[in-house]
C-alpha cells in the first residue's frame, strides 16, 4: 500500500473508472486519490470527461451523404424505383408553357367537336360509349347535319326570292323564276279567296300582303326540322 | 443470422437494396468517426464516401470470423483515416507528428468555425477542439472507446495492437484530453 503513488494512479486511472481493478488495488487507488489533491482533481476531471463523451449524441449524417455514397457505388440510378414515382417525376413538365398551350388547344378542339356533334359530356352515359350506340349517334348526326345544310341553302333561296318579290322594279335574276307582270285577275291557288277582294293595285299594299304570305311560308319552313321548300309552292305576286 | 450478415450476403448476391440498407445503417457511425478524427465535415464526408467505396469493392473478402461487420467497418475506416492522415501530413508538414499536430489543427479550427457551429453543440465543439490537439494514436483510441463505444477487444482488432497498448492509449488519451480542456478553461462536470 505504501508504494502506490501519483504515477501509478495516473497509469491505472481508466482501469479504476472501468471497474476492472481488483478490490485491493481499487482500495489503494481510492486512498491515494482521497489524500492527493492533484490526483483527486485528475480523477474527477477524467470521470466527468468520460461521462460527457459517452452522453454525447452522435452527429447527424449530412442528408446528401447517403445518396452520394449509393450513387458512387451503384451508379446514378434508383432515384425513382416505382412506376408511379417515374410518372410523377414528369409532373413539373405539365407546367411548361408549351405543354399548357397544347393541352388547352386539345381541350378546345374536343369541346368544339362535341358541341358540333351534339354530344353533351354531362349527359353522357356508359351505354352511349358502346360501338353500336356510337355508330348510331354518328350516323344520325351526319344525316342531321346534311339536312340542316340543305335546309340552310334552301332558306337562302327563299330569302332571295322574297327580296325579288318585294322589289318589283329590280331586275329579276334569270336563274330564278322570272316575276311576271302584275295581273290582278290571276291569283295563285294557295291564296285565300278573301284576300282577292282586298287586292289593291296599289303597289305598297300588294308588297305588304306578299310579305305577310312569304313570312308565313318562311315560318313554316323554319318550323320543319328537315324541310326542303319547293320553289313552285311559294305564292307569287298577283299577276 | 444477424441483420448485417444477411445484408452482406445479399450484397454478395448482387442485390442493390441490400447494399443501400447496409449503407443507411452504418453511414452515421462512419461519418462520426471520420468527423471526430479530422474535425472537418467536408473531409469527413469525402472520407466516408471513400470508406464505403472500399467496403463495396472488398466486401467479398469480409469473413464473419474476423469479427462483427461494424468492427470490420470501423477497422477499414480507421485504416483509411490513418492513410489520410499520413498523406495530408506528408503534403503539409515536415515536422514530427507531435509537434505539427497542434499547429495544423489550430490553423484548421480557425478556418472551419462556421462549419463547426452548424454541426456541433458548444460542448461537442469544445471536445472536438480538445481532441484535435491529441496525437493521432491517442485520439483514435479515445474516439473508438468513448465516442464510438467499442470494447477493448474490438479496438484491439481495429488498431491491430495488443490489448495492453489499447488500454494504455485510452488512458493516456483521456488524461491528456482532460488537461487540454482544462487549459482551454473547460472543466468537465460529472
Amino acid at each position: 500500500m505504501t508504494d502506490w503513488n501519483c504515477a501509478r494512479t495516473e497509469e491505472r486511472l481508466s482501469d479504476y473508472l472501468e471497474g476492472i481493478l481488483s478490490l485491493a488495488e481499487a482500495a489503494e487507488f481510492s486512498a491515494h486519490a482521497g489524500s492527493c489533491d492533484a490526483c483527486g482533481k485528475l480523477v474527477k476531471q477524467v470521470r466527468g470527461l468520460v461521462h460527457q463523451m459517452s452522453a454525447l449524441d452522435a452527429l447527424e449524417t449530412p442528408p446528401q451523404l447517403i445518396p452520394k455514397i449509393i450513387e458512387s457505388t451503384l451508379g446514378p440510378r434508383r432515384k425513382q424505383s416505382g412506376g408511379w414515382q417515374r410518372w410523377f417525376a414528369r409532373v413539373p413538365q405539365f407546367w411548361q408553357p408549351q405543354f399548357a398551350m397544347g393541352a388547352i388547344t386539345v381541350a378546345a378542339t374536343i369541346l368544339i367537336v362535341l358541341y358540333t356533334t351534339g354530344i353533351s359530356p354531362a349527359k353522357l352515359k356508359k351505354a352511349d360509349l358502346s360501338p353500336a350506340n356510337v355508330f348510331r349517334t354518328a350516323n344520325r348526326q351526319v344525316h342531321l347535319t346534311y339536312a340542316r345544310s340543305a335546309k340552310f341553302v334552301n332558306d337562302l333561296r327563299v330569302v332571295y326570292e322574297i327580296q325579288t318579290r318585294l322589289q318589283p322594279d329590280a331586275e329579276p335574276s334569270p336563274a330564278i323564276t322570272p316575276a311576271p307582270a302584275p295581273q290582278p285577275d290571276s291569283q295563285p291557288p294557295s291564296v285565300n279567296p278573301q284576300e282577292k277582294s282586298q287586292t289593291s293595285p296599289h303597289p305598297s299594299h300588294s308588297q305588304s300582303r306578299n310579305g305577310t304570305m312569304l313570312a308565313s311560308l318562311l315560318h313554316r319552313n323554319w318550323a320543319e326540322n328537315v324541310g326542303v321548300i319547293v320553289i313552285g309552292n311559294i305564292p307569287r305576286s298577283p299577276r | 443470422m444477424e441483420p448485417d450478415a444477411q445484408l452482406v450476403q445479399g450484397c454478395l448476391r448482387g442485390e442493390g437494396p441490400a447494399w443501400e440498407e447496409l449503407v443507411r445503417r452504418h453511414t452515421r457511425r462512419v461519418f462520426n468517426l471520420c468527423y471526430r478524427f479530422t474535425g472537418n465535415s467536408t473531409e469527413a464526408e469525402d472520407l466516408s464516401q471513400e470508406v464505403f467505396l472500399r467496403i463495396y469493392r472488398t466486401l467479398a473478402s469480409y469473413r464473419p470470423a474476423f469479427g462483427a461487420f461494424p468492427t470490420w467497418l470501423t477497422s477499414v475506416t480507421r485504416n483509411l483515416l490513418v492513410d489520410h492522415y499520413r498523406r495530408t501530413r506528408r503534403d503539409r508538414l515536415t515536422d514530427s507528428i507531435e509537434d505539427a499536430m497542434p499547429k495544423l489543427e489550430n490553423k484548421q479550427s480557425a478556418a472551419r468555425t462556421p462549419d463547426k457551429l452548424a454541426l456541433l453543440s458548444e460542448l461537442s465543439a469544445q471536445l472536438q477542439q480538445g481532441l484535435s490537439r491529441l496525437s493521432p494514436e491517442l485520439r483514435e483510441a479515445v474516439i473508438l472507446r468513448d465516442l464510438q463505444g467499442l470494447d477493448y477487444s474490438e479496438i484491439q482488432t481495429v488498431l491491430e495492437v495488443p490489448e495492453g497498448t489499447v488500454k494504455s492509449r485510452i488512458n493516456r488519451g483521456r488524461i491528456e484530453l482532460a488537461r487540454i480542456l482544462e487549459e482551454m478553461g473547460l472543466r468537465p462536470q460529472n
